[in-house]
């Protein structure tokens, strides 16, 4: 049987259980509210009727005369319909722009991680400085960047080769767009997780006899998976969603992504609002499928490196 | 309770843990699921389709005067102007900075500006009652829904004496707004084709009988551009493939149209822009591009410093001698909000803005030139507000009466829904 005594400091235990959680209850609250309720808002428009004067949606917010039309239109289109043609176009360009951004910011973090000496703090610095200046004119400086005879086809006169018009729609402009874009976002997690390598696991691969190659494949590769994992996430979900870069390196038909068809459906076309709408939450559930597989990778990595 | 090692469970958790074989097997499922949810999801619709609404739409033969609601009444005559500031919202760079400036010396009070990115996102924000402007800056091809919707209020003339006193007469009690009960007019202009001449050769387009078919000329692949705007690329493939009033183009000819300018993707690699003809033309990204004249006129002051501006073009296919397509024209308005704060200053600063010498201020940034009487043709040219090379694109009053011009108005909602869809399909590619 408990003294007074232990009871107090049971009490004690209790209530400091909760300080800490309690911290966090506004900020958890607050980003539900974000979350919550702008999500029920397309919801509610995609599953809306169609105003008879203004031709627009308008969002139906009680569940019981929810119509889900807009829903059956986009399932239709995606599967036999020009959608599917544009989700399958999309899935590549971000495949590959995420593949490219891997490629190039692999290296990069790795060499600022664990290369760069006592220059560290200015390569961050620098991987950084594009974080400064805002995405979309970033993409405007390219446009002027790759205009005709502007700065990028005059280093292919000097090697005498015919630059391709740059901005006359072509999909892997559109990529390389992409990967500029969102590359710092793959080299910060990338970096941490490099950063984080133990030197004398690393040495202890030497000792053993490994080779640097060996060591990289065996060591340091499988050790920074997380960091992978994590930084190709986190640039994939806004790729899936952008249609700034096709719009102003493109803008032809060629390139159209689902973020441009969402913008098409919801600013243009205002009578299709409905089946914008849908199409956002049918892109926001693939992405959250994407979402789901790495945190039960992070999950279950987790687990293993505690046991 | 006992776990078979096979099932994956994980007894210290008590919790399944899914494997990446798992994770793939369900997403398979997920997708020979998905095609059948369409069906599924139609079945569960129930409500029945609401009926339209009617508009009073016109034409130029049909002159329509916009319904008064009691509950909207325009404001007494002879009442003190309002404090400030006046808020105007309006399309960005749609104004001069210099004309507000004199406006808001003239009228006494500061005039602010909000802008909106398409009038979609404008009648959205004025329909939701959640923002209050004075003035607001509508297209006449959404006058009808703005009243059917009552987000405008009706007008008291007696504000505006210069309506009557400069305006075109025909603009001064147009077709859409006879009496201009809701409306005054702002600026107006031709939507016809831009190019340039060492790009293109000019004769491919002045004396054709259809110069929309430019548009389809493989010579021109990779530098042809145009609007991304539904209402003006649908109307021009219509009028490219013969006809003469889009607004009565049955589904199949709008259809026809879609299909005209699909196969401008693979043919011409065509890209839709909305900067295409006043700011691609002259950086030379672009050789041609359908074009607004009011762009077209101030596409001159886009050109870097070392380039020749004089190699511009404009050309309205309704006025091309001989043609056989027509052209669409068009004019902008200013009209008071339902609910505006300072109805008399609004009144006051639409006034302003139709005085002809504030029209021209207004004109000299703008590049849309205004139906004032005064401000003519011979005007412009001999002023200088507009070079020779682009006279074409100076509207005039018999524009709007040519056989061959389409006098642009509000689709009705069906027509304007089927435009959308065929538009969704250009945009995909087809």
């Amino acid at each position: 049987m408990p003294t007074n005594l232990q009871a107090g400091e049971s009490d004690a235990v209790g209530q400091r259980r909760w300080v800490w959680p309690a911290f966090a209850l506004p900020g958890v609250v607050w980003l539900m509210l974000l979350f919550l309720v702008p999500f029920y808002a397309i919801f509610a428009v995609a599953m809306g009727r169609t105003d008879p004067i203004f031709n627009r949606p308008v969002p139906e917010w009680n569940p019981i005369y929810w119509d889900p039309s807009s829903f059956s239109r986009v399932f239709r289109d995606l599967f036999g319909g020009q959608l599917g043609t544009i989700a399958v176009r999309t899935i590549i360009y971000v495949a590959v722009a995420s593949l490219l951004c891997l490629l190039i910011g692999y290296p990069v973090a790795y060499f600022v991680s664990r290369r760069s000496g006592r220059w560290r703090g200015l390569w961050l610095l620098l991987i950084l400085a594009p974080f400064w200046i805002n995405y979309l004119m970033r993409m405007m400086a390219w446009i002027n960047l790759l205009s005709p005879d502007a700065q990028v086809d005059q280093v292919f006169f000097l090697f005498g080769l015919d630059p391709p018009s740059w901005l006359a729609g072509h999909p892997f402009v559109v990529i390389l767009g992409l990967v500029y874009g969102y590359i710092p976002f793959l080299i910060l997690p990338l970096f941490g997780a490099l950063d984080r390598i133990d030197e004398r696991t690393l040495e202890a691969a030497k000792d053993l006899g490994a080779s640097p190659v060996r060591t990289f494949w065996r060591v340091t590769l499988p050790l920074s998976k997380q960091g992978i994992l994590a930084g190709v996430v986190i640039i994939m979900l806004p790729m899936f969603g952008d249609y700034y870069t096709p719009n102003l390196l493109s803008g032809s038909p060629r390139t159209v992504m689902m973020g441009n068809t969402i913008d098409q459906f919801i600013n243009q076309t205002n009578s299709q609002g409905g089946t914008g709408a849908a199409l956002t939450i049918i892109l926001m559930m693939f992405v959250a499928v994407l979402m789901a597989y790495y945190l039960v990778t992070i999950n279950r990595a987790t687990k293993e490196a505690r046991e | 309770m006992a776990y078979h090692p096979r099932e994956n469970w994980d007894p210290r958790l008590r919790k399944r843990v899914y494997t990446r074989r798992d994770f793939l097997q369900r997403a398979a499922l997920l997708g020979v699921a998905l095609p059948a949810l369409p069906s599924l999801l139609a079945a569960c619709a129930e409500r029945d389709a609401e009926t339209g609404t009617e508009l009073a739409i016109g034409s130029p033969s049909n002159p329509v005067q916009q319904p008064l609601f009691e509950d909207n009444p325009a404001i007494e005559s002879g009442l003190p102007d309002e404090e400030g500031p006046l808020q105007l919202y309006n399309w960005a760079d749609y104004i001069n900075q210099d004309a507000v400036v004199a406006a808001s010396a003239a009228l006494g009070v500061e005039i602010e500006i909000t802008t909106f990115f398409n009038e979609e996102e404008a009648i959205q924000k004025l329909s939701s009652g959640e923002v209050q402007f004075d003035v607001w800056f509508p297209t006449s091809q959404v006058v009808p829904k703005s009243v059917a919707g009552q987000l405008l209020q009706p007008l008291n003339l007696e504000y505006i004496p210069n309506l009557e006193q400069y305006v075109w007469p025909s603009l001064a009690n147009p077709y859409y707004d006879q009496g201009s009960r809701y409306t005054v007019p702002y600026v107006l202009y031709s939507t016809g084709i831009a190019w340039r001449i060492d790009q293109v050769d000019s004769a491919d387009i002045e004396g054709q009988p259809n110069a929309y078919e430019v548009f389809w000329n493989e010579k021109y692949a990779g530098i042809t551009g145009l609007y991304d705007s539904y209402t003006d690329a649908v109307a021009m493939a219509l009028f490219r493939n013969g006809i003469a009033d889009p607004s009565v183009a049955t589904e199949a000819e709008v259809t026809a149209a879609a299909d005209s300018l699909i196969e401008l993707v693979d043919l011409m690699n065509i890209r839709y822009t909305i900067d295409g003809a006043y700011v691609q033309i002259p950086e030379g990204r672009m050789g041609l591009h359908q074009a607004w004249s009011g762009d077209i006129i101030n596409s001159q002051y886009y050109f870097p410093e070392d380039e020749d501006p004089t190699v511009i073009r404009y050309a309205w296919p309704a006025r091309i001698e001989g043609t056989t397509v027509n052209g669409a024209i068009s004019s902008d308005t200013m009209a008071i909000p339902f609910g505006a704060q300072r109805p008399v200053l609004a009144h006051k600063f639409l006034d302003f803005m139709l005085d002809e010498a504030n029209a021209l201020l207004n004109f000299e940034w703008l590049g849309y030139q205004p139906p004032q009487v005064g401000i003519n043709a011979d005007l412009l040219i001999t002023d200088g507000w507009v070079p020779d090379f682009l006279e074409p694109g100076i509207v005039r009053e018999e524009d709007f009466e040519l056989d061959t011009a389409w006098v642009q108005g509000q689709l009705d909602l069906a027509t304007e829904t089927l435009w959308a869809d065929q538009w969704n399909r250009v945009k995909s590619g087809g």
